[in-house]
């Protein structure tokens, strides 16, 4: 998947609002943004909303992708802000309906993973802060490089790798992951 | 050449990285229709945007229409009430008030047409 074609699809949707353009960016990276959010978000069908939703801001703001950085990079800082943006408004619909006395049946509403399909992947992520999880993602999933997250993140680099670094050591300080068995 | 360095650097990775990107991993996503709903969604909004302002002008000058006959019609019978010889008096100069009107109102939809096709 090389960035020269990326940036050359996106040209072709900035200047004349291709389509055809559009849907090529959209099959080539599909796979990433919805693994990033399924991983981020913990729930398959939700992650796959939010990766429409995604995909739509990305058609709207395309015009503010300079190719400075990878496209990729770029669309995750899109998917991650898509990520927040909707965990702002269903905290907010939470609290609406607190305040008029009705209980919220979230377990019900979302189809998350099944109990025996959670990995070791899934406990791992389940100690790190949601800033965490979605640093150690986009660097070990998407292998984004440090700067990379950091425009999608918008952080400095040094405070990216902090994080990273405070992730590995949450994650070593939980489990035995040189004990971990892949494959 | 310093960016090169800590591009190397950063590539540099230890036994803990090696495991942490491999429990990473995952397999790719298959698309199974989700590009197709995507490119629906934006000929959708693209369709809808195109529409928009030529619906928007009909349905504003269908309800504006009304009014602003009844308006010209106003300021028409205004100006018959002014005496004749007070713009007789001015008619070498000035064109008539309808004239004045119509050329005003063609101005304004000119710049406003102008900074539609900008946008």
């Amino acid at each position: 998947m090389s960035a020269s074609a990326d940036n050359e699809l996106v040209a072709r949707v900035v200047s004349a609002q291709n389509t055809a353009a559009f849907g090529e960016l959209v099959r080539r990276h599909q796979s990433h943004v919805r693994n990033f959010l399924r991983k981020l978000a913990g729930d398959y069908a939700l992650a796959d909303d939010l990766a429409q939703d995604c995909f739509m801001h990305a058609w709207d703001k395309l015009q503010t992708f300079s190719g400075r950085g990878s496209f990729i990079g770029w669309l995750l800082k899109v998917a991650y802000t898509t990520f927040l943006q909707s965990k702002r408004k269903s905290k907010r619909y939470a609290e609406i309906l607190d305040t008029a006395g009705r209980v919220a049946d979230q377990e019900s509403r979302s189809p998350v993973q099944p109990d025996d399909e959670v990995t070791d992947l899934d406990k791992y992520l389940a100690v790190l802060s949601e800033e965490e999880r979605a640093i150690m993602i986009m660097s070990y999933a998407c292998g984004l490089s440090h700067r990379e997250i950091g425009d999608a993140t918008d952080m400095p680099v040094g405070t990216v790798k902090s994080v990273i670094f405070r992730g590995k050591e949450k994650i070593r300080n939980s489990f035995d992951i040189k004990d971990h068995q892949h494959g | 050449m310093i960016s090169k360095i800590i591009n190397m650097a950063e590539k540099i990775k230890d036994a803990e990285d090696r495991l942490l990107e491999s429990m990473f991993d995952s397999r790719p996503i298959a698309d199974d229709g989700f590009s197709v709903r995507i490119m629906r969604k934006v000929r959708r909004r693209l369709w809808f945007r195109r529409l928009a302002l030529p619906v928007a002008a009909v349905t504003g000058g269908a309800i504006a229409f009304k009014p602003l006959v009844g308006l010209v019609t106003a300021l028409a019978n205004l100006w018959s009430l002014i005496p004749a010889d007070l713009v007789s008096g001015t008619t070498g100069s000035i064109p008539p008030f309808q004239t004045v009107l119509l050329g005003a109102i063609l101005l304004a939809a000119g710049l406003l047409g102008m900074r539609l096709l900008e946008e």
